[in-house]
């Protein structure tokens, strides 16, 4: 063997090995390891799966298509996958609902919008399409979730939502540690996240400070959701109402007379414009109607 | 020359036509067959839905929008001729003003229709009276086309009660019903001071009214258009470009009509040389003024070269709608402004050419305003097959929209079978004034 074989073989083995790599790995995202093995704690079965599809119909077919029907939107790049094919089938649950959770280039995070419950919902319509799936549930017993006590208040001289997570266990009441809290204000469209999701500290408690230039209703009012979520205690939300937005007090943009609106909001000048055109015409109308009677009565 | 004739001979040679001659009637079977074959592809279309015609997502005006606005700018002309120029006090339009009417009324009831042709769900015209908002410029349209339909009957009707008279009279070769019709719409017409007055009053007062509501239903079509903010149609100058536009198309309409019924009709003495020149200078006139607004809406976007609006001019000058775009400009407005500019070309039939020249030109300027903006939309076009990007008629949709054509040419035909399309009671009362 030449030298140069040598370094043509050479070549050929990082060509190749890079092929491999490059197929094994096509994907730009991963889930860390802790999160792979993360099960559902709901039983997937027909009622989940039935749910689930109006979830995908709502949120994800518009990227990807329906599964099977390679109808995804091509101008996307990467192409959004058909979640039916083998590839996508071999990601684990736990890689599913992370890149649900935590979104992946283009593709969006449904964390918020969705919330993990119906996440899973849309992976049990998923496994429909996979007839080697058997699934494997969550430790975790829902019923735990019961136990949770989330309180949240208002701290006017820190001007912060303070939340408090204790679970009334057997043996007491005891302060939920190392729960992740997220603070939401609820709007139109989706929520807006308030800071970013804390851990609780030793006695359950997580502080967010507030934004003062909130817009609410005309009471000021916000309506203020608090999600937790823990291994342990799984996932709880509250929402309670603050007087602490700016009181807004805009009327709604169809409220006024105005060109978009509808015909009985239109406005004054137009009505106006077109009744004076239109009474101008069936008064001459009237006027030519009575000179037709005037010659057809006319005596010579 | 006419004060040569008695008035009994001008009566004659002005209702001559009034009759069922083989001519018309084998024109009128032509007439019909075209029609019933137009017709099928229109039931085609209303059975099959729009797929058969060439429109989708975004050229979902096309064809039948540019016959539209070309059939609301040549019914402008009644409104020029027999108002504006009778306001102006230009005698040589009078025996003209009678043709132009026919034409307006012709062309303003049929644009109602191309309408409805346009829609996939006609029954849904409905609509507009049901949820229409007076917000919408839909609706302005609506009404104003129907008002000038009316207006445009009324202004033939008026001015035709003493020929109706004359008609009923004179008319011995017709059947005995018809003449009772000519008895009935004359409405006991005598020719007594009070009826002449109560005829000038009205027409006067037509004259007048008119002219707003033709200024309306052109500019208000033209704001279907820009009253949007797409490259090509968002313009401040579209209401008064449309409206002189529409003048030459409807210039030019007359004067086929005027050479058609002067050969068919025996009219050579009513409808001379004489008013042929005057027209063709109208012609220039409106044609000049038309150029000037040309250059106007498409120097200023040029000069600017607004991105959208960039890519739609260089469309029209260099790109895939050059050929289409200068032919219009040069056939159907430069050369017959040059043309017409030297008297042996105001003759009748070098005029009638240049004039279905200027017609042929007024179509396809209409298409090139309507389709070449639609093929060019502000979002991105994705994930879509090439048909849906690049408009091209189908024959059904052709045949849809020749319909309207012959419509409006058996309406113009019938409404010449049935009354002096040359004023008879003016011409004669002309006559006895040049007399005194
Ligand atoms: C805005 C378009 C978009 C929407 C909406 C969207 N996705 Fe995605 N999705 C993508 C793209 C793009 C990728 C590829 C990401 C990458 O590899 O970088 C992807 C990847 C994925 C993957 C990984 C598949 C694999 O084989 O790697 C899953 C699972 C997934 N999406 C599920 C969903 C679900 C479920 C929904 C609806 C709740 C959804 N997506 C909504 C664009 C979208």
């Amino acid at each position: 063997m030449t030298t140069n074989q040598k370094y043509n073989q050479f070549i050929a083995f990082l060509i190749f090995s890079f092929v491999i790599n490059a197929s094994l790995s096509s994907r730009n995202w991963k889930a860390p390891d802790d999160q792979k093995d993360k099960n559902s704690y709901i039983k997937f079965d027909a009622s989940t799966a039935a749910q689930g599809e109006a979830i995908y119909n709502a949120n994800c077919a518009s990227c990807h298509g329906n599964p099977g029907k390679n109808n995804a939107l091509k101008s996307l790049n990467p192409i959004p996958p058909d979640l039916s094919s083998t590839a996508s089938q071999s990601l684990t649950d736990g890689e599913l609902i992370y890149i649900l959770n935590n979104g992946a280039g283009l593709m969006p995070s449904f964390k918020n919008s969705l919330g993990e419950e119906k996440e899973w919902m849309v992976i049990s319509y998923l496994r429909g399409f996979n007839k080697n799936y058997i699934q494997e549930l969550s430790k975790f017993d829902p019923a735990k979730s019961k136990l949770v006590k989330l309180v949240s208040s208002f701290d006017k001289a820190s001007n912060s939502i303070i939340v408090n997570a204790t679970a009334d266990e057997k043996n007491g009441k005891i302060a939920i540690v190392g729960a992740e809290i997220s603070v939401f204000v609820k709007r139109y469209f989706g929520n807006f996240q308030i800071e970013k999701a804390l851990k609780t500290d030793a006695s359950g408690l997580a502080k967010f400070s507030f934004p003062t230039d909130l817009p609410g209703n005309k009471n000021g009012d916000l309506e203020v959701l608090v999600k937790l979520y823990d291994e342990n205690y799984g996932e709880v939300q509250v929402t309670k109402t603050y007087s602490i937005g700016v009181p807004t007090d805009k009327p709604g943009l169809n409220e006024d007379r105005a060109i978009w609106n509808t015909l009985v909001k239109a406005p004054l000048w137009i009505i106006g414009l077109y009744a004076t055109g239109l009474i101008s015409f069936l008064l001459l109308l009237a006027f030519l109607l009575n000179n037709l009677r005037g010659i057809f009565n006319s005596k010579v | 020359m006419l004060d040569k004739k008695t008035s009994d001979q001008i009566v004659a040679d002005l209702t001559s036509h009034i009759k069922l001659s083989m001519g018309f009637k084998v024109w009128m079977a032509f007439l019909s067959v075209s029609l019933l074959v137009c017709l099928y592809a229109y039931f085609l279309q209303l059975r099959d839905g729009m797929i058969v015609t060439g429109l989708g997502d975004y050229v979902s005006w096309g064809m039948y929008l540019a016959n539209f606005v070309f059939f609301v700018a040549t019914s402008l002309i009644g409104m020029l001729i027999s108002a504006v120029l009778s306001l102006l006090n230009q005698k040589w339009a009078a025996p003209l003003a009678r043709i132009a009417e026919i034409i307006a009324l012709a062309f303003a009831a049929v644009a109602g229709l191309v309408i409805i042709m346009d829609m996939g769900h006609p029954e849904r015209l409905l609509n507009v009276f049901i949820h229409g908002r007076i917000q919408s410029p839909i609706v302005w349209d609506v009404t104003v086309v129907t008002i000038y339909v009316l207006i445009s009957a009324l202004f033939l009707y008026i001015p035709l009660l003493p020929d109706l008279k004359i008609c009923s009279e004179k008319l011995t070769n017709i059947p005995p019903f018809a003449r009772k019709i000519y008895t009935l719409l004359s409405l006991n017409w005598s020719g007594t001071t009070e009826q002449k007055n109560l005829i000038k009053k009205s027409t006067g007062a037509l004259s007048i009214f008119i002219i707003p509501v033709a200024l309306a239903i052109h500019t208000v079509t033209s704001w279907l258009f820009a009253n949007t903010s797409r490259a090509g149609w968002d313009s401040t100058i579209f209401g008064p470009y449309f409206v002189i536009g529409a003048f030459v198309a409807g210039t030019a309409a007359v004067v086929v009509a005027m050479f058609v019924f002067r050969k068919a009709f025996n009219l050579e003495e009513y409808i001379t040389d004489f008013h042929f020149d005057k027209i063709g200078k109208l012609l220039v006139l409106v044609s000049l003024l038309y150029l000037y607004f040309n250059i106007n809406e498409y120097m200023v976007p040029a000069y600017k070269m607004k991105h959208a609006d960039a890519f739609h001019i260089q469309t029209l000058f260099t790109g895939s709608y050059a050929p289409l775009f200068w032919a219009t400009q040069i056939l159907g407005l430069i050369l017959p402004i040059i043309l017409l500019i030297l008297k042996p070309m105001r003759k009748p039939l070098p005029l009638l050419i240049i004039s279905i020249f200027v017609i042929l030109g007024a179509w396809f300027k209409r298409y090139i305003i309507v389709v070449p903006t639609m093929e060019h939309p502000f979002l991105p076009v994705q994930n879509v097959p090439i048909n849906f990007k690049v408009y091209s008629p189908t024959l059904i949709e052709i045949g849809v929209t020749i319909a309207p054509m012959i419509m409006a040419v058996l309406i113009i035909t019938i409404l010449s079978k049935v009354i002096p399309v040359i004023p008879i009671h003016e011409t004669l009362e002309h006559r006895n004034e040049q007399e005194k």
